[in-house]
């Protein structure tokens, strides 16, 4: 044995192990938005009470990985990389539990919206495009996360502004959508449909800025909300336009 | 870890082993529903994993050195191939509590065992039951680092040669060593002495040395307490890996240590009488690690792991 072969190989087996039970918690999240955005598709009630039960897996994961980083917590103090890791991770998990549960408030709209309510097919696309949109964030925030990659990180950001035009587009589009009351009520279900999916892009940034923070130690926002006029923070390189 | 051919037969009857043939050995027995919903704390819940068999069952122990107590009813299970820490402040009977478990207070002449103490549903202080061989099965080690001034070889050959083991020294040792992690730092000097090997060298060497006689259970009386951090995480690295194979019981002032590699945790306070003449040690709380760490049931645990008294 060496004088620096690696020590507590348990505790690193335990750690990896609740890493990759958040990270695949981010994949339940996003398969969960894969069937309320078909849901939302084709008006699939069933399919949508389907996303709504399933939400208790979501539920559970969450749980999970919360006791198990309460117990690495208490049992192996872990310092420096490894803090900010379960900080982050605690972090992730709360995000895939809200994200379960837009997918789960959105699922609740469709029934409301009765058998074959009025649809206006410019916004039902940006509805679909911005889930399809919020879907690659989520493989992108996850992919970024596991693999320690700040430039996939930060480029959430960039990707996020195309969600967040569509969801001012699809604003727009329920304005001016007409007088027809029942056209006016799907209109602002689709409003809040886009709301949702607004708040879960945002939760994929969130996730690239807690891997900027396990990388670096730094916790700073790429991009500040309440002072959109600032430039983005020094250090913090611009994806490119084609990641 | 060793091949098959070279590890020590663990199943050779213990019995014949031992000095004048004594009745005592290791029996596998399944635990009846029954036994396994004995509370392991008196009023206590019922921990999980009630599969894994007990290998001690304590009822009411108490010890006493002379006329004054130093434990008072204990009443634990200690689970096989689990690694079980023993924590609580200084005086609280952990290392008195561990000595039981293989008679080792038969060596203080004023000490006295009350209660049953049974190991797989033996009695361990029945009048027929050999403490060579009970030692033999139950091995321990100690605070500080205690090689005895030989080779390193022949540290680990002692305990087999005494208990008249039989097979190839040369394996019984090579796989002791190669069990206490220990072999590829040794493997060239086996003929040097045991003094001039590092602390946490000397104390994997004293595992190593009670693994030769093929234990079932390791009694770890503060292994680490004399080691600087990087020997700690590796005999508690190793003690991980052996815990596949032993019941291992721990006494641990560190309570992150117990923390770390620990199954269960028994915690035990010192209580005193009403004119605070006589001091003795008292189970508070056992159960899984993670509760103790995480949500203790009382108050005193709490206020201990959490550091307000020590």
């Amino acid at each position: 044995m060496s004088p620096l072969a690696e020590v507590r190989t348990a505790y690193r087996e335990e750690l990896k192990a609740l890493e990759d039970q958040a990270l695949a918690g981010v994949e339940m999240a996003s398969h969960s938005l894969e069937r309320t955005l078909e849901a939302i598709e084709h008006q699939d009630i069933e399919l949508a009470s389907m996303v709504i039960a399933d939400d208790d897996r979501i539920d559970g994961r969450y749980l999970e990985v919360h006791q198990g980083i309460l117990s690495l917590l208490a049992r192996q103090a872990p310092v420096a990389t490894d803090l900010r890791l379960v900080a982050a991770l605690l972090h992730l998990i709360r995000h895939v539990e809200r994200m379960g549960d837009q997918c789960v408030n959105i699922c609740k709209l469709l029934p409301l919206e009765g058998h074959e309510p009025p649809r206006n097919d410019e916004m039902l696309g940006k509805i679909l495009a911005m889930g399809r949109q919020v879907i690659a964030q989520m493989k992108h925030a996850r992919l970024a996360f596991s693999h320690r990659d700040m430039e996939l990180a930060e480029d959430l950001v960039r990707q996020d502004d195309v969600v967040d035009k569509l969801n001012r587009e699809v604003f727009r589009t329920a304005i001016e959508i007409g007088d027809d009351v029942e056209m006016r009520e799907w209109g602002m279900h689709m409003v809040l449909v886009a709301r949702a999916l607004e708040r879960m892009g945002d939760m994929t940034v969130d996730i690239g800025e807690h891997t900027a923070f396990v990388v670096t130690g730094l916790f700073r926002e790429f991009q500040d909300a309440s002072h959109p006029e600032l430039e983005r923070p020094a250090g913090f390189a611009r994806g490119t336009p084609d990641g | 870890m060793p091949d098959a051919q070279t590890e020590v037969d663990k199943t050779s009857e213990p019995a014949q082993a031992g000095r004048d043939g004594g009745k005592f050995e290791r029996k596998a027995q399944a635990v009846s529903v029954t036994a396994g919903l004995r509370p392991d704390v008196d009023g206590g819940r019922v921990p999980d994993d009630l599969a894994r068999e007990a290998v001690f069952r304590l009822q009411n122990v108490s010890v006493h050195y002379g006329s004054n107590p130093a434990v008072k009813d204990i009443s634990m299970n200690i689970h096989e191939r689990e690694i079980t820490a023993l924590i609580g402040p200084s005086g609280c009977g952990k290392s008195t509590l561990l000595r039981t478990l293989n008679r080792m207070n038969d060596l203080i002449p004023s000490a006295r065992v009350e209660g049953e103490v049974a190991y797989h549903d033996q009695d361990l202080y029945a009048r027929d039951i050999d403490p060579v061989q009970v030692r033999k099965l139950i091995g321990m080690v100690f605070q500080k680092p205690n090689p005895f001034p030989k080779s390193i070889y022949d540290n680990i050959a002692f305990g087999p040669r005494v208990l008249g083991m039989k097979g190839d020294m040369d394996e019984i040792v090579e796989s002791a060593l190669r069990r206490a992690a220990l072999w590829d730092e040794v493997k060239d000097r086996l003929k040097e002495n045991a003094f001039g090997m590092s602390g946490g060298q000397q104390q994997r060497l004293c595992i190593a040395r009670s693994i030769a006689v093929s234990p079932d259970v390791i009694l770890m009386d503060e292994p680490c307490s004399a080691l600087d951090p990087i020997s700690t995480g590796r005999i508690e690295d190793l003690m991980l890996e052996l815990k596949e194979q032993y019941s291992i019981v721990i006494v641990t002032h560190n309570m992150q240590q117990a923390a770390r590699v620990s199954d269960r945790t028994a915690f035990l306070i010192v209580d005193l009488d009403a004119d605070e003449k006589n001091r003795w040690g008292r189970l508070v709380e056992y159960d899984r690690t993670e509760q103790i760490f995480t949500n203790p049931q009382d108050k005193r645990t709490e206020d201990y792991v959490t550091g307000k008294v020590g």
